[in-house]
């Protein structure tokens, strides 16, 4: 037992340090998501016919296939196929982008079509574009309601995060499995790792509790 | 010459959404300064026609003269320029609830009309001012009572400098303590000689003020006069009927 704990904590240096990776690439991925969700979404509510077809099709593809699927898709086949040269580690972050982009789409859409339709109507009868008022107007309050269904899809992305082990990305993940499969101490760095997502999650939730009390506009309940 | 050309004018204005016509051939004609009153039972196509004539529905027929110019196009800058000079007020209000009552009216002035952050916020403080609101220009929609978000959304709609203001009903929305403040600026607006058209319930507000009533039924203008013949001797039976009913109603004092 102390044996264990004295390997768990010689390795646990190196695991920290799988845990900025694992951060970078939720960053990342959560990035991509909310610039690609945030455009799907508008043009799902906003956009012509073929638009919203199209749209769907992608949501209906990231959403479905799988993200072992996905990966192995991107990285060893369409990437390499189109003879673009990019590390696991950035496939991983691009991945899991355009899947939690699909996600994400469906929260904004959803915090869109929540807003009474007045809002809009208020902004064009004064004259502004829709260019205008979808970004000073509706995305505003909308992205202020999504942050509980952010918060939900941000510890999803970073328990997926972990997935991208599977392209040797030295994630967290990654990292308790080299020393474990080494060591042979698998339940105390399998348990660390597990540890070390859960006090992420934390973070992270928590984190965007604060930002969500921080943007509340003043006079709404909550 | 110019004095005859009417502000507005509106022909054969026809709504229609499947088989069912919610406006129907409507016209209208509006002189500079002149109050014009839409009354008729709810649904039958007032909120439709006023949101009609700024294309926040899109009618499926009928032509628009703003000035004498006709509004040919009602899409990009030509639409965009229409609907800076046609102000429009909605029963519920329609704040833009992120925003303070200051930044509701500063808006417009800057990311329309490109007025300088300064220049806007001068502009929208003086029109605060002059719905009696200045001193809650800090202050959320949610934390204004619905008197006070209508006197908001009315300063909106002047800072734009709008030569013509669409009224949707104002005081719909409104607890009944809380109308005469918005029933007050309304007036006011009307003795400044701002032309209107208005929807209402309030009979004796409108027979008080308007130049002419306009009874719409079913999406059809029915009769059009003065106030005075619509109220007491109109020539259909069925305007006679709602008046007498509404008047009952909402009594013909002008409060």
């Amino acid at each position: 037992m102390a044996e264990s704990l004295v390997i768990l904590y010689g390795a646990l240096p190196y695991l920290l340090r799988g845990s900025l990776v694992t951060i970078a690439v939720v960053a990342g991925a959560m990035m991509i998501g909310v610039v690609v969700g945030i455009s799907l979404a508008v043009g799902q509510v906003y956009g012509g016919k073929w638009l919203r077809r199209m749209i769907a099709v992608y949501v209906w593809f990231f959403r479905g296939v799988p993200l072992l699927v996905l990966l192995f898709l991107f990285y060893f086949g369409l990437f390499s196929l189109l003879h673009i040269n990019l590390s696991a580690f950035t496939v991983s972050v691009i991945v899991l982008g355009l899947i939690s982009a699909a996600y994400q789409s469906q929260i904004f859409r959803g915090a869109i079509m929540s807003l009474p339709e007045g809002q809009l109507k208020a902004a064009r009868a004064l004259g502004m574009s829709d260019r205008k008022a979808i970004p000073l107007i509706i995305l505003p309050q909308a992205l202020r309601l999504s942050i509980p269904g952010w918060s939900n899809e941000y510890s999803i992305v970073l328990k997926d995060s972990a997935v991208a082990y599977a392209l040797g990305v030295m994630e967290m993940m990654a990292r308790a499995h080299f020393v474990a499969s080494r060591t042979y101490e698998h339940l105390p760095l399998y348990f660390a790792a597990g540890v070390m997502f859960l006090i992420l999650t934390y973070l992270g939730t928590k984190g965007l509790r604060i930002l969500e009390e921080k943007v509340r506009i003043p006079g709404y309940s909550s | 010459m110019t004095d005859t050309i009417p502000i507005l004018r509106i022909e054969h204005m026809t709504k229609w959404y499947g088989d069912k016509e919610v406006l129907k051939d409507a016209s209208l004609s509006l002189n500079k300064g002149e109050l014009k009153v839409l009354i008729g039972p709810s649904g039958g196509g007032k909120s439709t026609f006023l949101q009609c004539i700024n294309f926040l529905i899109k009618p499926n027929r009928g032509r628009i003269w703003l000035d004498g110019r006709e509004i040919l196009r009602a899409k990009g800058k030509e639409l965009y320029d229409y609907r800076q000079k046609v102000g429009m007020i909605f029963q519920d209000f329609n704040l833009f609830d992120h925003l303070t009552a200051l930044h509701n009216v500063q808006i417009g002035l800057v990311r329309v009309k490109g007025l300088s952050r300064t220049e806007a916020k001068e502009r929208a403080v003086l029109e605060l001012d002059r719905v009696g609101l200045k001193s809650y220009m800090n202050q959320y929609p949610a934390e204004l009572s619905g008197g006070q978000k209508q006197r908001v959304s009315i300063a909106r709609a002047l800072a734009m400098d709008p030569e013509i203001m669409l009224l949707d009903e104002p005081t719909s929305a409104l607890d009944p303590e809380l109308i005469s403040e918005v029933l007050d600026v309304i007036r006011a607006l009307r003795s400044n000689g701002m032309t209107m058209i208005m929807s209402t319930h309030h009979i004796g507000f409108a027979s008080e003020l308007a130049d002419e009533l306009i009874f719409l039924e079913d999406g059809s203008i029915v009769e059009t006069g003065p106030p005075e013949k619509i109220l007491y001797r109109a020539e259909c039976a069925r305007t006679r009927e709602f008046c007498s009913k509404i008047t009952e109603m909402y009594g013909n004092s002008s409060s």
